[in-house]
């Protein structure tokens, strides 16, 4: 049986805006494809020091006392995270855990938080506290060489810059900025996004991206996965992005 | 400043006098028009009277009517919002209606449900004396920002406060607010032990789980539902508190609760419910309200709106309850499955601005929980993304039909006969309400 390791770090405190649903939209559509996914969390007092058995490195968004709580423990984990990076695991990191691995985070007083440095790119929260980037957002990117839409729900005051790669153009809402017109950071086994809704519960294509990288990383043989009854999320989709679209056409 | 104070009294009561004359009920319409032209549309009325606010994420309907009947029963004259309308403009809106030509406000008391986010700008503008703070918990987070900013609001306020403050001495979000001014010796805590149900581990998403004064992890003895629970801290003992009213032997079946060695009979059978009437039994024990008005409110009491409302159609029974955020939701499917046998779900998600555009918060909602739930009835503006959210926590999808349309939903869920329950969100509770009332009455 096929099987794919997963790391879900902070999830008692990276569970904004249900984040963690992420978790469980590859769990239902691993297993309705008989590969074994399993899901190991990493609190603050975890115990697990070798990240090289994972597949996927999971980080959700916070608030920001809670983000202000992990910084630490996931500098510990510096060394483990970049090692799993470049030995091709896949890093899946929404708006807190996009931003921490960037270079730094300076929040809305100016006081700069220290990021991973895995990623070029840095964030600057607007001194301004009431401006935030808030509302629904379609993003057009290129997932396995198929155009798609991402649909997901943003609601960040960090401005991130300096991304060299994006993950897609903004059709409809913010993305990295208020005016950049992109949104995210992209590698093959990165996705780093401010996405909530939880991003994954929209946008099965990106879990399948996900999935079958996964899967397919350590073998020489590529596999096809198994098509899944995704009509409830297709008509999600497609009335979403009639309702965007078309306000966007308006405005 | 007095003169044109006087006008806008004045004003206000032409524009309501204008919306009857025309029947439009327009809620807080006339208290945005004032706002226009006074930012403070709350500092142009004279109040001679007490007033009473309630506050917090859940409950603040209920128990604002409950003290505003309680004080009737004392035979006292009282002006209360029962209906919401909680904002500066709601609270104008309503005042216009109650006051004399030049602003005066005459009552013997003002009983107010108020929105978190607006007590300090109420509140700023006319004395308060008691308020009530019932939990604060994950909600809206798009429009009110996280819960942390929405403590901070009001913990802002209760630094210079120095009036009665009640508390759910609970839930460690509030309990926050007793330490905020030192000074003020009117704190008081209300508390419950342990219920039946009440968990060792918390069991849904809940927020404060670290001390706000040291920083520690908070230790619970036990969980209540959510972050609700007897909790304190390790390190610096926040959260040991003396409760003023505390709640023993809560049975949600013969639905009664104890309190100062009284046994009350109640027509709620909910945990949420019972700290609900222990924050409304503190503030009538302060108040001094006799035991005989407590029993009654308590024992005959309930809001037709949505809350645990109970509607029927040709013998099969349906119970329609309003949830705006996971902790609400959460609660009603553990009632869904006290119900004993098999029964159907309607659910009904907007995305409307009063709901929060953003719906993800229903990811936090455990529905691994479900049990003999036969088939699932989405609707609302968001039908699609609820019914994604149930297929992916493993129910299955082939018994869930989605209808964006309210009367559709409706009239399927209605197709078959037997036990039913409705969830509504916060702008599609009274919708749902109008829809199951049309279908009912048109088919009868």
């Amino acid at each position: 049986m096929d099987e794919i390791k997963i790391l879900h770090m902070f999830p008692a405190l990276l569970n904004l805006y249900g984040d963690s649903g992420n978790m469980e939209v590859l769990k239902y559509r691993c297993a309705m494809r008989n590969i074994r996914c399993t899901v190991d969390e990493y609190n603050i007092d975890s115990d697990i020091t070798d990240f090289s058995g994972y597949d996927l490195i999971y980080l959700g968004g916070g608030a920001d006392l809670e983000q202000n709580a992990i910084s630490g423990g996931l500098m510990k984990n510096k060394e483990e995270i970049f090692k799993a990076h470049a030995a091709g695991a896949f890093l899946l990191l929404i708006c807190g855990g996009y931003q921490l691995m960037g270079k730094f985070y300076r929040d809305s007083n100016g006081i700069e938080i220290p990021g991973l440095g895995l990623f070029d790119y840095y964030t600057t929260a607007s001194r301004e506290k009431s401006s935030r980037c808030i509302g629904n957002i379609i993003v057009e990117a290129e997932i396995d060489g198929v155009s798609t839409k991402i649909i997901g729900f943003e609601n960040h005051g960090g401005m991130t810059e300096n991304v060299k790669t994006p993950l897609g153009k903004v059709l409809y809402g913010f993305g990295n900025t208020e005016k950049s017109g992109y949104e995210g950071y992209f590698e093959k086994n990165v996705i780093a996004t401010y996405l909530h809704g939880p991003l994954l519960s929209k946008n099965p294509a990106v879990a399948d991206y996900i999935i079958k990288y996964c899967l397919n990383r350590k073998k020489s043989q590529p596999a096809e996965l198994a098509p899944l009854d995704d009509t409830i999320e297709n008509k999600c989709r497609e009335m979403l992005l009639e309702r965007l679209l078309k306000s966007n056409e308006k405005d | 400043m007095k003169l044109f104070n006087t006008a806008l009294v004045i004003l206000g009561k032409l524009i309501i006098g204008t919306m009857k004359l025309f029947r439009f009920n327009g809620g807080n319409l006339p208290g945005i028009i004032i706002q226009k032209l006074r930012y403070n549309c709350c500092e142009i009325f004279t109040i001679d009277c007490p007033i009473v606010a309630c506050t917090g994420t859940n409950g603040k309907t209920t128990v604002t009517n409950f003290i505003a009947n309680m004080f009737q029963q004392e035979g006292k004259n009282i002006i209360t919002n029962p209906e919401g309308n909680n904002l500066d403009t709601g609270i104008c809106s309503l005042l216009l209606k109650n006051c004399s030509m030049t602003g005066k406000v005459r009552a013997d008391c003002l009983v107010l449900e108020v929105d978190e986010s607006h007590v300090p700008v109420i509140f700023s503008q006319q004395k308060l004396d008691t308020l009530v703070v019932l939990n604060f918990f994950r909600d809206q987070l798009d429009r009110n920002g996280e819960v942390e900013t929405l403590i901070r609001k009001v913990e802002g306020f209760c630094k210079t406060f120095d009036g009665n403050l009640f508390l759910n001495g609970d839930d460690p979000n509030v309990v926050r607010l007793g330490y905020a001014n030192p000074e003020n010796k009117n704190v008081r805590f209300f508390s419950a032990d342990r219920y039946e149900y009440a968990t060792d581990f918390l069991y849904e998403a809940g927020e404060g789980m670290f001390c706000p004064l040291c920083g520690k992890a908070l230790v619970y003895d036990y969980y209540q539902y959510s972050h609700i629970g007897r909790f304190h801290c390790p390190e610096c003992g926040y959260g040991n508190i003396e409760p003023y009213a505390k709640l023993t032997k809560i049975d949600l079946d013969s639905r009664t609760l104890t309190v100062d060695g009284k046994t009350y009979e109640t027509s709620y059978n909910s945990i949420y419910n019972m700290y609900n009437l222990c924050a409304v039994y503190s503030v009538a024990k302060f108040y001094g309200f006799s035991e005989e008005t407590i029993r009654n409110t308590f024992m005959k009491l309930k809001i037709n709106n949505g809350r645990m409302e109970e509607f029927s159609y040709r013998g099969s029974r349906l119970v329609l309850n309003l949830a705006k955020n996971p902790v609400g939701a959460n609660m009603t499917l553990r009632m869904l499955n006290e119900m004993k046998g098999e029964k159907e779900l309607l659910f009904v998600l907007n995305d409307n601005i009063a709901d929060g555009c953003d719906v993800s918060w229903i990811w936090d909602i455990n529905f691994s929980i479900f049990r003999d739930v036969s088939r699932v009835v989405t609707s609302g503006t968001r039908a699609y993304d609820i019914a994604i959210r149930i297929k992916y926590a493993g129910y299955d999808y082939g018994k869930i039909e989605v209808y964006p349309d309210l009367d559709d939903a409706v009239r399927e869920l209605f197709s078959k006969d037997g036990q039913k329950f409705a969830i509504a969100n916060y702008s599609a509770v009274q919708p749902v309400r109008a829809a199951l009332k049309k279908f009912i009455g048109g088919n009868d």
